[in-house]
């Protein structure tokens, strides 16, 4: 059976999963900071490993290289079932907390230039800059690009970096912020719902810190900025982000045509 | 052509769709087990089976779509069948929808999705090892984006509805 002779790639993929979830997901705390991995991340440096030493064969990796595609719907299923629950919200958030969504695509303009000038990246930076490189980011490069195109490769070693160090981060930068005054802790508050629960937590912290007597106001801001974004998160970065970064892409590449039209 | 490679996809779509799901079943026991409210891989088949028919309807719109040149990626529909049952008064069945796929936890449909990724990232490996430092220092740039982006249009809007 032709179908069948795929059966190694599966059966590593089933002992990879079972190995990864055994181990669990662990957290890391170092005072208010800290960062959590989950078995995701093991499964993937496993492969790494294996690959090292050889043990997995070229033919196993492009044959594997298609199933990331087809299982990653299954994660785009899961995140839009959590929109129909939170449209009220959507509804019932003032313009200010709307609006600020579309701040999210300030990464855009201030990472992309970042890899392509400096770092003098290919389409890798596409991936990696067009958002947070959150779990939805993964699905949506994984359905647009395949995880083993560039750009998956952009937003891969994103999400790592962002599980490492995207607490420790967000709660450095929320409080140098804040302390410059330019923002009024309201706006920090909205700002801090990004997408993910652990950078919001660490971007909310030194704020509500810093100014306890507004601290309900601050958390019910963060709380509904989080939950907008959940919502609009997919549809935001399929139509706004990944097309504005693909034009700014081509523009700081001095690109005329489309490199590769998505999928 | 059309029908064999066709039939090639759906065989392919299918085997795949149904090994991964069964996977994120377990890895979802397991998980959900250290937590002490263990979901069994059995408990989890409605929701995983819901999810199975936004993935497969979401599949045929495309291919469909795709004969009269609509190309459109394949999430889109996906989300929008998944995101349509999910919403209270509009779908009948949205509570129990939501119910059902809350059992499968994210992080958990994330794994065999990676371990697929992590068996094909070998081929890639010296041009990611090469990338590593820029990709670190965008996704960091990002962050800082993301965060000033939305702190600044908050700010403004903030002052002009007279908010603060």
């Amino acid at each position: 059976m032709k179908y069948l002779k795929d059966w190694k790639v599966h059966a590593l993929c089933f002992v990879m999963v079972i190995v990864s979830e055994l181990i669990g997901k662990h957290s890391f705390n170092f005072g208010p900071v800290g960062f959590t991995l989950f078995p995701m991340l093991y499964a993937l440096i496993i492969g790494i490993i294996l690959a090292q030493f050889k043990l997995i064969d070229r033919e196993m990796m492009t044959t594997a290289s298609p199933y990331i595609t087809i299982s990653v719907m299954y994660l785009t299923a899961k995140m839009a079932s959590s929109i129909g629950p939170n449209l009220e919200a959507v509804l019932n958030a003032g313009p200010a907390l709307i609006l600020q969504e579309f701040g999210n695509l300030g990464t855009i303009f201030l990472a992309l230039p970042i890899a392509v000038c400096v770092f003098k990246m290919g389409r890798a930076a596409v991936g990696a800059s067009f958002s947070t490189s959150r779990e939805g980011s993964i699905a949506i490069v994984g359905n647009l690009y395949g995880l083993d195109s560039p750009e998956g490769q952009g937003v891969m070693g994103a999400y790592i970096t962002g599980t490492l160090l995207g607490t420790i981060f967000n709660g450095l930068m929320a409080s140098m912020l804040d302390k410059t005054g330019l923002f009024h802790p309201y706006a920090l508050g909205m700002a801090a719902g990004t997408g993910s629960a652990s950078m919001m937590s660490a971007a909310l912290a030194p704020v509500v810190a810093a100014h306890p007597e507004m601290a309900g106001q601050i958390e019910a801001y963060a709380a509904t900025s989080q939950v907008l974004t959940s919502v609009d998160g997919m549809y935001m970065s399929l139509f706004v982000a990944i097309p504005v970064t693909n034009w700014l892409y081509r523009v700081l590449k001095h690109e005329k045509k489309p490199a590769k039209a998505a999928k | 052509m059309e029908k064999t490679s066709m039939m090639e996809t759906w065989i392919t779509r299918g085997k795949v769709l149904l090994f991964s799901g069964v996977f994120a079943a377990i890895a979802n026991y397991i998980s959900s087990s250290k937590t002490g409210a263990p979901v069994t891989p059995l408990e989890a088949v409605p929701g995983l089976a819901m999810m199975l028919f936004c993935v497969v309807v979401g599949c045929i719109l495309d291919d469909t779509l795709r004969k009269f040149k609509i190309n459109l990626p394949s999430i889109l529909y996906i989300s929008a069948i998944s995101m349509l049952l999910s919403i209270p008064g509009f779908s009948p069945i949205a509570e129990y929808f939501c119910a059902e796929l809350n059992k499968m936890n994210l992080m958990s449909l994330c794994t065999p999705i990676l371990a697929y990724a992590g068996i094909s990232i070998g081929k890639d490996l010296d041009e990611f090892k090469k990338q590593g430092l820029g990709i670190m220092c965008t996704a960091i740039a990002a962050f800082i984006g993301t965060y000033v982006g939305s702190a600044l249009i908050a700010q403004v809007v903030l002052m002009m509805t007279g908010v603060i």
